[in-house]
Formats: C-alpha cells, sequence, structure tokens
C-alpha cells in the first residue's frame, strides 16, 4: 500500500475525523491540533498498519512537522 | 523561622543550601539563592508598578521567580495554562480581574480593559536589576493564588487558596513523597495545573532540582528529555505513563531512564503499563495518588502499594481525614460507597466570586464535598468509582461537559450540542445539530476554549434525543455511537 495513503488513514483514527485530502504540507501540531499524546498514538497506528519498527533515539522533531515528512520517516524505516 | 508564608519555602531552603539547583527552565538554570534573589527584586517591583496587596498577577508562560514574588508581595498569582489565549483568556481577564497581566502577545486584551501589561523581557530585567527595598509582608490566612479549573459551570472557575492552605498542603504531601536533594524532578506538567505548581514547592521543601519541561518535550522526545535531565522523579498522568512504557519497549539501545519515583494522578493508571515501566527501569517506585485543586490533594498511596492494594489511591494526608458518607450526610462504614467528603487544612478557601457554589461544596472552613464517590478499606484505603456530576477526564485534565456544550452553542451553525462523557467502551463524543461540518464545529472551538478540552470525537446528527424530563437523553445518544462509524 501506498505509504502516503496509509500515513493519512493513522492521522485520521488518531484524530477521529475524516480528513480527505490533506496536503503533503500540513502541519501536525499547527494545522492538525496534535499534541504530544496524539503523536506516540500515531507511531503506534502506523507500526500496526505498516510494520514500521520505531527507534525512540532517532526520532526528533522534523520527523514530526508535516504529513510529508513523517510519510518519508515511514518510507524509509520500510525498507 | 516558621514556615507560614508559602515564599517562606524557598527562603528556608536558601537560607540552608543556596548554591543546591533549583530550577531549569528554557535551558536556563537558577540555584534556590539566586531564585530567591530573583523573586526579592520582582516582589518590590511588583509594588512599585502598583500591585496593592490582593491583586491579581496572571502569568502566561512558566515564572517561578514571579510565582513567589506575588507571594512575597502580597499578590495572589494566577498561572495560566499555555494553550488559555483569546476568548478563554479573556474569561480570565474578566474573572479575576488582574492588576497585572504577563503575556508576549497577548497584550491587546489586558490594554482593551485597562490591565497593565508586562513582557517576559521587562520581568526578566526586573529579576535582575529592580533595587532591594523592604515589602510588607502578608498574613497567613491571606489569598496566594487562583487555580482556574473546569467543572458543573460553563465557564473555568477558580479555586482560592491561602499560603497556609498551601504550605499545610505541600508540607502534607512531602511527609509522604520525600523529596531528595539529589533528586531532578522532570515536570512535563504546566504550572497552571496544581499538579504542576506543587512541583515548584516540594522541590523547594526537599531541595531538588526541578526541571520544568515543555510541552513538545513529552511525547516522542520524552526519553531524551529524562535523560538530558537526569531525572530522578516523574510527575505522570496515565497517558505520559503509557508513552513512556512504548518508548521504552521500542528502543533498540539498553540504556535505562534514571528513574526512581513515578507518581500519578488525574486519572486511574493502569496496572499493565506500571508492570511495563516496573520491568523496564528496575529500581522504579510508584506512588499513586488522588486529588482535587479543591483540597490539592486527598490521598497517596506508599510507595509500591498498587501492587498489595490494586485500585487504590492511598490513604489520606497526614493531618487530615476523608469520611465516606450517604445522601444525607451519614458516615458510611467501610465497605460502603458514599461520596468522599474531605476535612482538613489542605481544605482550600472557596471559589473565586463564586459564592453560592463555595457554599455548595465547602460547607464550612476546612470541609470540602468532593463530588467523587468511592469507599475504604478497614486499613483506610480509598478507592474512587467516579463522579456525580458531569466533570470527566480528558487526556488526564478536567473537562466540564456544560463548559464544551456552552463553547459548542457559540460555534456559527451551531444549534444544538451535548457532550457524552467517556465510558470504558467509547471515549467523550461531542454531539451536534446544525449546518455545520465536524470539522468546522471542532476549529470554530479551538477559538474558544483549550485544544486540550475538545472532544476526540465530534459527530453532527439530525437531532438530539430528549427523555421524559425534557433533558437530553446521553442513553439514547450512546446508542447513536454503536451505529455510526467515523
Amino acid at each position: 500500500m501506498d505509504p502516503a495513503i496509509s500515513v493519512r488513514e493513522a492521522i485520521a483514527t488518531v484524530l477521529r475525523r475524516e480528513l480527505p485530502d490533506i496536503p503533503d504540507h500540513a502541519r501536525l501540531f499547527d494545522d492538525l491540533a496534535f499534541d504530544s499524546t496524539s503523536i506516540i498514538e500515531l507511531l503506534v497506528q502506523l507500526e500496526d498498519r505498516m510494520g514500521v519498527r520505531v527507534d525512540p533515539d532517532e526520532l526528533n522533531d522534523c520527523v514530526f512537522h508535516t504529513v510529508g515528512t513523517i510519510t518519508d520517516y515511514v518510507t524509509k524505516n520500510l525498507a | 523561622m516558621t514556615t507560614e508564608l508559602l515564599h517562606h519555602v524557598l527562603d528556608d531552603r536558601a537560607t540552608h543550601t543556596p548554591g543546591l539547583p533549583a530550577i531549569t527552565l528554557d535551558d536556563e538554570q537558577f540555584s534556590y539563592g539566586g531564585l530567591h534573589d530573583a523573586s526579592y527584586r520582582l516582589a518590590v517591583w511588583l509594588r512599585r508598578i502598583g500591585v496593592p496587596r490582593g491583586g491579581r498577577v496572571v502569568i502566561t508562560r512558566p515564572n517561578p521567580a514571579l510565582i513567589y514574588a506575588a507571594s512575597r508581595a502580597g499578590a495572589v498569582f494566577c498561572v495560566v495554562h499555555e494553550q488559555v489565549t483569546g476568548a478563554a483568556l479573556e474569561h480570565v481577564l474578566d474573572d479575576a480581574e488582574p492588576s497585572l497581566l504577563v503575556t508576549d502577545d497577548q497584550a491587546d486584551l489586558a490594554v482593551r480593559r485597562g490591565i497593565r501589561v508586562a513582557t517576559t523581557e521587562e520581568v526578566a530585567a526586573a529579576a535582575t536589576h529592580e533595587r532591594l527595598a523592604p515589602v510588607p509582608a502578608p498574613e497567613p490566612g491571606d489569598l496566594v493564588s487562583l487555580i482556574y479549573t473546569s467543572g458543573s459551570t460553563s465557564r473555568p472557575k477558580a479555586v482560592v487558596s491561602t499560603h497556609e492552605q498551601t504550605v499545610f498542603a505541600a508540607r502534607a504531601i512531602n511527609a509522604r513523597l520525600r523529596y531528595r536533594m539529589d533528586d531532578v524532578v522532570y515536570v512535563p506538567l504546566s504550572l497552571a495545573f496544581d499538579y504542576g505548581l506543587y512541583q515548584l514547592f516540594l522541590g523547594a521543601l526537599g531541595g531538588s532540582h526541578v526541571w520544568l519541561g515543555s510541552s513538545s518535550d513529552t511525547g516522542p522526545a520524552l526519553l531524551r528529555s529524562l535523560e538530558r535531565s537526569g531525572a530522578t522523579v516523574l510527575p505522570a498522568l496515565p497517558a505520559l505513563a503509557e508513552a513512556l512504557a512504548w518508548l521504552l519497549s521500542r528502543r533498540r539501545t539498553s540504556a535505562v531512564p534514571s528513574l526512581r519515583l513515578l507518581t500519578n494522578t488525574g486519572a486511574a493508571m493502569p496496572q499493565e503499563t506500571l508492570t511495563m515501566l516496573r520491568q523496564a527501569i528496575p529500581g522504579l517506585r510508584v506512588q499513586l495518588m488522588y486529588g482535587l485543586t479543591e483540597c490539592k490533594r486527598v490521598s497517596i498511596m506508599p510507595a509500591d502499594e498498587d501492587l498489595r492494594r490494586p485500585g487504590s489511591c492511598g490513604i489520606p494526608l497526614p493531618g487530615t481525614q476523608v469520611v465516606v458518607v450517604d445522601e444525607s450526610g451519614v458516615p458510611l462504614p467501610p465497605g460502603h460507597v458514599g461520596e468522599f467528603v474531605v476535612h482538613g487544612r489542605n481544605v482550600m478557601a472557596g471559589y473565586w466570586r463564586r459564592p453560592e457554589l463555595t457554599r455548595e461544596r465547602f460547607p464550612r472552613p476546612g470541609v470540602l464535598r468532593t463530588g467523587d464517590f468511592g469507599w475504604k478499606d478497614s486499613d483506610g484505603y480509598l478507592y474512587v468509582e467516579g463522579r456525580r456530576d458531569d466533570v470527566y477526564k480528558e487526556r488526564g485534565f478536567r473537562v466540564s461537559a456544560t463548559e464544551i456544550e456552552a463553547a459548542a452553542h457559540g460555534v456559527d451553525g451551531v444549534r444544538q450540542a451535548a457532550v457524552v462523557p467517556p465510558r470504558d467502551d467509547h471515549e467523550a463524543v461531542l454531539f451536534v445539530v446544525g449546518e455545520v461540518t465536524a470539522e468546522s464545529v471542532v476549529d470554530g472551538l479551538r477559538r474558544g476554549i483549550e485544544p486540550y478540552k475538545i472532544p476526540r470525537r465530534c459527530l453532527v446528527v439530525d437531532e438530539i434525543p430528549l427523555n421524559h424530563n425534557g433533558k437530553v437523553d446521553k442513553k439514547a445518544l450512546v446508542t447513536l455511537l454503536g451505529r455510526r462509524t467515523v
């Protein structure tokens, strides 16, 4: 499955709302109202859906900047 | 020196061990001596710029020196959460009528109301340069803080505390938790909540280093924040403890945080989370607690007692009593469920400018009807079962369904609104009727109330069912949940 689609589904699940057509540049905190707890929920969702294995020591704020940056991170860690 | 005024907690510490680190905030460290000096200069400054005895000082950024300065100057501090902006901050300004608002970006709201504004930069300059001068001391019975909290009214109301109530509560908690001089207390909580605020006082009583984290440090960065600070104590909420357990389980290195004590309040901590944390962090001890802002803290468990008495939230603070009563106020024997009524000097003065509500919840000085229901075992351990009114916890924070409903009614296009508090099988849900989408309602709410209070789910429905009394039928609403998918 296309990571971009899986990431959007995971975001919709965490935020409990339909979010059709979120652009890559949408910011998780400022535009989508994520908080630090929901970011962890998102990581759990991504692991479950996509089999990504997250290493907390590799995570930094840049990863969670936008929908695009989180998609890039996931894609890189799928390999 | 007798410790009767809140700033005496700091002064005692600064007298004995002025060189110990007191606070780290935004990568800047202050010693107890330095904090004492800054709070003294700021107290002089507060008097000079015209904050009278009893005048309120609203603080929008964490500032321990200014909190102690307000205490020293006989003023009343009120720390508001960083997410309290716009209409939510206007409510605080209209309700508290402060003499001073410290803010960097919301000055216009105060200026329009004739309230003096200071920037954090101006405060920092005064903390360094204001010339020392005598400051007349307040009385132990004077007010020292307003803490805004939600509950059964459409807008947040403030719990008022005096010096002696605050000092009593801090000392009683300290007698149970005993923070130490070699402790680093990592605080991931806002000082707007009493759980965060009191970490300052517990740290001063113990001589510990209180490291104030920002909200962005508490997500994926939590492990790194704990390591960077060298944290030994973590005051947690369930969601934060769950995040920590998850992060530890995913970690590839074998490094382990140096935590020795984890506390919890706000909502029940899942035992499974504690099991994971205990496995991952050898030597970690856990003290579960229960409290509400109206009396700061009700009860604390001895360390690791949750393993022996699962589900308990501890025994009442030393020097206080909790009585379980039935509907007519008659005390019940152990094992019977009733309302918790707290008797003690930790019971605060009441609600700011809400005399009726104060009489209802604080029937006489030193007595608080908590509105929480539960029972006591034969050893005096408390077990909380739930609340009577419409207050519930969202992400560990207290939220009032009435407040959310009132805010939703203020959103354009909303004709009706009802909140169903969370239950075991679903989280809090906001139901609305009107020419709106769930997204437009959530966006509208974000302009009126703090984002952390907004229910995670919002459903637009054709109508809100009423029961035979003409009240919202929340049970019928719950059945709608099963039939719809979001």
